[in-house]
């Protein structure tokens, strides 16, 4: 889910950037800094849509660098567990499949797909029920249900399901 | 399907051996569980009214037993059956409690994301000037599924109608994920949405009228 988040980061700011373009030096430096990035608290930062207030630059001993104290805000996007996503599968095998969502990458096992869906190799890898009437393959849209979440220095991974009332395909690109 | 149960064993951490030899005994041994669990379960139900606790220990127990069956996995044991226990219960109600405390923090649906992304994306037209400013992959993957999720024609009409639900005591998160989700039915809504299922009784109505308001103004 996207979130709209106030967040708060100590800039370190080289003298040089001084003057009278210094407040856009460091939110050039702020967006270079922290767009792209992801945390375990908030998630990936997508985008910072403003700045709340920049504070009182401290000058660090020894150094020229000055600290500023930046507020901004921002949208993030984290996955939650128990929370129902619209995810693009991007590879099957006989483990399961895998899918993303935005940024984050979600993995549901074969245990989490439907028992009358069978894994079929070949050319495009898919799992099908044995009627043929439903198909999942690269590219399929599903929607899933996130039941675990590990995050990493830089990307969360998350472990997804299908085995549920209203979960799986929504979309079949063959079929298109 | 007990063939999908083997192969899938590979993934499993704990050993494939002892989940085949003791299934039998496995079972007995779960089915005890299983009641004990479920005891458990509605001895913390009493404190709900009486037509949502009966709703939500009967889906519960359904639910329940179906996975056991047909996962099929014994030597995962009492293990996931716990963790399975507690989820369909708590999984919505944490998004609030996981969010940290001492920020300010909006949920935003993914249509609302769309359209502030997009926002953005169109002044970077004119700001990347700065050939130093890159637009990270993440920014693309969050408005490329952004706008792909998004299910509306009209961004704005969502959010008022869903806040009338707020009254009945549904949370900023949950209303994000009925709006993410799009949903037909209220059958739906209570299958996606564990949380609202203990109030069940007071929300099929509200959800069902505002479901009815979101379809006009869905996409297609």
């Amino acid at each position: 889910m996207f979130f709209h988040i106030v967040l708060e980061r100590n800039m370190q700011l080289h003298p040089r950037h001084f003057g009278r373009n210094l407040r856009e030096n460091l939110v050039s430096k702020l967006m270079k800094d922290v767009e792209g990035t992801c945390s375990g608290r908030h998630g990936f930062v997508v985008a910072i849509t403003g700045i709340e207030n920049i504070g009182k630059g401290l000058i660090r001993d020894g150094t020229g660098f000055v600290t500023f104290p930046v507020k901004y805000q921002c949208v993030v996007f984290r996955p939650f567990k128990g929370e129902i996503l619209e995810a693009v599968v991007t590879m099957v095998n006989k483990m399961g499949f895998f899918a993303e969502a935005g940024p984050v990458q979600i993995f549901v096992s074969n245990h989490l797909i439907p028992d009358d869906m069978e894994f079929q190799s070949g050319d495009v890898p898919n799992y099908t029920t044995s009627d043929g009437s439903v198909k999942i393959q690269k590219d399929s849209e599903v929607r899933l249900k996130i039941i675990g979440t590990r995050v990493d220095a830089t990307e969360i991974f998350c472990i997804g399901t299908i085995k549920d009332d209203f979960l799986g395909v929504i979309n079949d690109p063959s079929a298109a | 399907m007990s063939e999908k149960g083997e192969k899938g064993f590979s993934v499993q951490k704990r050993p494939a051996k002892s989940s085949l030899k003791s299934s039998a005994l496995k079972d007995a041994s779960l089915k005890g569980k299983d009641d004990s669990l479920s005891k458990l379960k509605k001895g913390r139900k009493v404190q709900f009214d009486a037509q949502g606790s009966v709703d939500a220990t009967n889906t519960f127990s359904m639910k329940y037993s179906g996975k056991n069956g047909d996962l099929g996995k014994g030597g995962k044991g009492a293990n996931t059956k716990a963790s399975i226990a507690k989820e369909p219960q708590a999984l919505e109600l944490k998004i609030e409690q996981e969010l940290p405390k001492n920020v300010k923090c909006q949920c935003l649906m993914d249509c609302e994301a769309a359209q502030l992304l997009q926002g953005i994306q169109d002044q970077m037209v004119f700001l990347s000037a700065d050939p130093t400013i890159k637009i990270p992959t993440s920014f693309d993957r969050g408005l490329q599924y952004a706008k792909r999720a998004n299910h509306y024609v009209n961004a704005e009409s969502v959010r008022p109608v869903l806040e009338t639900l707020k009254k009945y005591g549904v949370t900023d998160s949950e209303i994000c994920v009925i709006a993410n989700v799009c949903p037909d039915t209220t059958d739906e809504v209570f299958a996606l949405l564990p949380s609202l299922k203990r109030k069940r009784s007071k929300l099929s109505e509200p959800i069902n009228n505002v479901l009815s308001e979101l379809a006009k103004v869905k996409s297609s």
